[in-house]
């Protein structure tokens, strides 16, 4: 041992040369080190969850930057790196994601793209909102402006997903979720597509609510028009469905005698409430005019047109506002036909067979009261009376053989009646005509059948 | 230290060699040698440096280099031990007279 501290005092010189090496070790393999170190490190990370990771090595020493999004997440990462071997120090510069509050994310669809914004709770499911994104909203650009950050509620994918999907059916428009409230605002993309998001709003994630769904739909478009040339009804548009649609072409072959009615019709979802009362009481409306059109957009009726009488106008505009069920706007753009010119009397009686001949006078079965669908030929005969005024008008009613003569009697004079009363309500003087019952004395066809029963119950205009 | 090792063991075994080497020639070398005081005065400050590389007080490049210089003194020192314990053994046995 003695010679070993001996001999040391000559090991000296060797230093010299082993300097050399420590500079020529020292300038060849720092760079190389470094970026082996930084590859472990990075590899050490790979199946931590961070955001911004900054790995960055001086000598052994690691400076770990990064966002997390827990303090474990935050800690287990900084472990990973010090197990790394051959890191000599890890320097912490790892911070937690910032906590939004409210944790707000949202939606916005215009016509080119569909923009993600506010927060996401995790890198994966950023990425899991812009690919459902991009599966839901097929052809438009996705454009991500989303910021990472804590404090999303539970469920949040799950309810943002569901919103994607919403966000589908809108031309444009906007969803928001603020912590756990859901709100909507913007155009469906077609009919029915607010009825849709509404229903799909349902199957939300718990806890979620919706606070505002302001997603509004395209106008609800019934239109129609009266073409007294080519003598047609045409209907185009919507109706909500099969048993509507059925109803209201009944409606329209009952109200307009001489027209035929040319149904254009689809059925789409969507309609506003009470829309088969509004239209077939405006389609009752626009039987009494001689030309005109019905457009209904959602709650809102026009009717357009002339009509046959002052009187008729008047009733029009104010009578079927009433007939409405509520919420439903009438927008009366009435006219009143020129009066046409006078005729003999004679010719009177000739308008007044043709006429109906064509429509028929409906009654109440079994009674005396008009019926509103013969409203439309009430208001023609008007106009026929109108041109020979000084003409004196014998209003006959006739019925079929059923039942008893004294009942059928009564019975005829109440419904030649009850239409006197309303061309005198029109404003005709009631000198001019006088109403009269046949009963059933007068047929004009068998009353054997049910056809010939048809034919015998009528109302004739006699111009005496 | 085991990564530092694999990492360097090309330099680690030049500086044993370079060790085994000079304790070879320091047994009948018969050049000037450090005094008693100086070499105290040398291991205190190599003793200092290993505090320093220990403590891991010397930051980023300049904590990895003294770290080299270490282990590579330190291989360099074993080198230099196992070579004057050798070149001893040899000078030590002996002489084999010629013609014997």
């Amino acid at each position: 041992m003695h010679g070993l501290f001996r001999w040391s005092s000559k090991w000296w010189p060797g230093v010299i040369p082993l300097v050399a090496f420590w500079a020529i070790a020292a300038w060849t393999n720092t760079a190389p080190l470094e970026i082996d170190l930084a590859a472990r490190s990075g590899a050490a990370l790979k199946d931590s969850v961070l955001d911004k990771t900054r790995i960055t090595v001086a000598g052994r020493d690691v400076t770990l930057g990064a966002d997390a999004f827990s303090e474990e997440g935050r800690k287990s990462a900084l472990a990973a790196v010090e197990a790394v071997p051959g890191v000599r120090l890890v320097n912490d510069e790892t911070r937690l994601v910032p906590e939004a509050k409210p944790f707000v994310w949202s939606a916005e669809r215009d016509v080119a793209r569909v923009t993600l914004g506010g927060s996401a709770p995790l890198p994966a499911s950023k990425g899991r909102l812009m690919e459902a994104a991009r599966t839901a909203i097929s052809g438009v650009e996705v454009v991500d402006q989303m910021a990472l950050a804590r404090g999303a509620p539970q469920h949040f994918d799950a309810a943002a997903q569901l919103l994607l999907e919403q966000v589908a059916k809108l031309k444009d428009g906007k969803v928001t979720i603020s912590d756990t409230a859901v709100s909507l605002s913007g155009m469906a993309r077609e009919l029915g597509g607010r009825e849709a998001i509404a229903a799909a709003l349902k199957e939300l994630p718990e806890g979620f609510k919706v606070t505002a769904n302001d997603v509004k739909a395209p106008p609800y478009i019934f239109q129609a028009y009266k073409d007294p040339v080519a003598a047609t009804l045409t209907l185009s548009g919507n109706v909500p469905g099969n048993n509507v649609h059925a109803a209201i072409a009944q409606a329209a072959e009952r109200k307009f005698f001489g027209e035929k009615v040319v149904d254009n019709l689809k059925a789409s979802v969507g309609a506003p409430s009470g829309f088969p009362a509004a239209v077939t009481a405006a389609l009752g409306a626009l039987s009494r005019l001689s030309t005109g059109t019905l457009a209904v957009s959602d709650r809102e009726v026009k009717l357009s047109g002339d009509a046959l009488y002052d009187g008729a106008a008047a009733q029009i505009r104010a009578g079927l506002g009433k007939d409405f069920p509520q919420g439903f706007q009438l927008k009366p753009e009435i006219s009143v036909k020129p009066a046409a010119a006078p005729v003999d009397p004679t010719v009177c009686q000739q308008l007044f067979s043709d006429l109906l001949a064509k429509g028929k006078i409906r009654f109440e079965q079994g009674r005396g009261t008009l019926d509103p669908d013969s409203t439309a030929l009430l208001d023609r005969l008007i106009e026929i009376a109108l041109r020979c005024p000084t003409a004196a008008i014998e209003v006959a009613g006739h019925t079929d053989g059923d039942g008893e003569d004294a009942f059928n009697q009564a019975l005829s004079e109440q419904r030649a009646q009850a239409v006197v009363d309303y061309l005198v309500k029109a404003g005709l003087p009631a000198s001019r005509f006088t109403a009269v019952g046949y009963g059933s004395t007068q047929p004009v066809a068998g009353n054997d059948t049910d056809e010939g029963k048809a034919q015998n119950r009528r109302i004739e205009f006699l111009v005496r | 230290m085991a990564y530092l090792v694999m990492f360097h063991w090309g330099w680690l075994t030049a500086s044993f060699l370079l060790g085994l080497a000079m304790g070879w020639i320091a047994v009948v070398h018969r050049g000037p040698s450090v005094s008693k005081v100086m070499a105290r005065w040398l291991a205190l400050a190599v003793a200092a440096l290993v505090a320093l590389a220990v403590s891991r007080v010397v930051p980023g490049r300049f904590g990895y280099w003294l770290d080299l210089g270490l282990v590579l003194f330190a291989c360099y020192l074993v080198g230099c031990a196992i070579g004057s314990w050798l070149r001893e053994r040899v000078v030590s046995r002996p002489p084999v007279k010629p013609g014997a």
